[in-house]
């Protein structure tokens, strides 16, 4: 730990002690974790005191820590086919409405992820805490703190399903109206749940189930192509080529 | 580069009926067409185009409208309003929020009118043809005349369909039947 990274992590535990956690240091920005009851407390004190102030609440978003680290990317096994990735089996997205899995119970499933801003001391900071409830998670809200950070708020609550209590406005913004489920958790089908199309007869845009399947794409590794030639012919053709330009090279040096 | 105005396509363009050179009336400085050709004429030369840029297409769109392209040479108007509007360009990603919203605007449109879909988006859903919020396809809640694809179609690929939607038009007959 060099002497600026422990400096700022000193410079957090002195203040708040067991309530917040130093991550890291990256590009100058600090990370922190806080814990969910102090939450309110201390991005208060972060606002208001001297030595933090942080005036401007930047970005406001959530994280779905479901299937955190479990990769279905197996990198290391790589054929013309693709990367060896299981293309059975539920990922994330990988399913439909109906079949879509039961989310299993991962401790600090939702995180809240804030980025601050203080011009004073020309200095930003990332704040993470989690929502104790995986089913209801639920974290106090900030507007009351930062009023820039209403409207993240209502997004984080969109598409992650996050209730913010205190909220003034705690609507759907970026969805469709009626729209059901919080497309952004990793246990939401990517294909979602309806499909529109007018309907001539009754004359108005009309909500179906979505008539399509859902579909993994898996990247190609392309270490052959048509310079590669792997066809017995083909490269029965190479050998009689290259006897021709066998054959044809003394001309050229004779020339030079 | 030199830009210089479309050269006249052939004689589809010409709105004389008979053609020129079959017409003795044309000597004595009187002109004879059909209502159809006049018709079409009028409409192929004034497409004016509702302004329904959705996403990155829209730029593109503009770029044709703007100095270089100049679709006003086409008689290429953009209209603030469906009212006023001949041919409807969805320029960008529809999705299932804004759908209704689209179709309403399409309804609100006094006949004929035309669609032209612009890009990978409108054309079939594209990129997001799998994502849980995009109509795959505008021609799901309108019908589409021409499809320009592309992601995103150039300038001179939109000012192309725009063509093609012409030579469509100059095919319908409105009088004869």
């Amino acid at each position: 730990m060099s002497d600026t990274t422990k400096a700022i992590s000193e410079l957090f535990s002195n203040r708040f002690g067991d309530r917040v956690v130093f991550r890291s240091l990256e590009n100058g920005i600090a990370s922190i974790d806080v814990e969910v009851d102090a939450w309110l407390e201390v991005c208060r004190a972060l606002r208001d005191e001297e030595d933090f102030s942080y005036e401007q609440l930047t970005d406001l978003c959530g994280v779905d820590y479901l299937s955190y680290g479990q990769s279905e990317w197996e990198t290391e096994d790589v054929s013309n086919e693709g990367f060896g990735r299981g293309v059975e089996g539920f990922g994330p997205g990988r399913f439909n409405w109906a079949e879509r899995p039961e989310a299993v119970d991962v401790k600090q499933r939702f995180g809240i992820v804030v980025h601050l801003l203080s011009f004073r001391h020309n200095r930003r900071l990332r704040l993470r805490c989690y929502a104790p409830d995986e089913g209801m998670p639920i974290v106090p809200s900030l507007v009351e703190i930062w009023s820039s950070a209403n409207w993240y708020e209502r997004e984080t609550f969109d598409l992650f399903g996050v209730v913010f209590e205190g909220h003034p406005d705690l609507r759907r913004i970026l969805t469709d109206y009626g729209f059901t489920g919080h497309p952004f958790r990793k246990d939401f089908p990517l294909i979602g749940n309806v499909a529109v199309r007018y309907d001539s007869l009754k004359k108005r845009v009309v909500y179906e189930p979505v008539e399509i399947e859902p579909r993994v794409g898996v990247p190609r590794v392309l270490r052959d192509d048509s310079r590669y030639n792997t066809d017995e012919l083909d490269q029965a053709a190479d050998v009689a080529a290259e006897k021709e330009a066998a054959e044809a090279a003394p001309l050229d040096e004779q020339e030079n | 580069m030199g830009m210089n105005n479309p050269v006249p396509l052939d004689t589809v363009d010409d709105i004389l009926r008979p053609s020129a050179d079959a017409n003795p009336l044309l000597d004595r400085g009187m002109v004879t067409t059909s209502l159809d050709a006049l018709l079409n004429w009028a409409r192929t030369g004034s497409m004016w185009p509702m302004t329904f840029g959705l996403a990155c297409c829209a730029v593109e769109m503009m770029q044709a409208g703007a100095a270089r392209y100049d679709l006003d040479r086409f008689g290429v108007i953009f209209r603030p309003s469906p009212r006023q509007s001949d041919v409807m360009i969805v320029a960008g990603t529809l999705t299932n929020k804004m759908a209704p919203a689209f179709r309403k605007v399409y309804d609100q449109m006094p006949n004929p009118k035309w669609v032209i879909s612009m890009g990978s988006c409108a054309n079939g859903g594209g990129y997001y043809h799998y994502a849980y919020s995009v109509t795959r396809g505008c021609d799901r809640v309108v019908p589409v005349d021409v499809y320009v694809p592309g992601c995103p179609p150039t300038a001179e690929a939109l000012i192309y369909g725009i063509l093609q939607l012409q030579a469509k038009v100059r095919r319908e007959s409105t009088i004869a039947r």
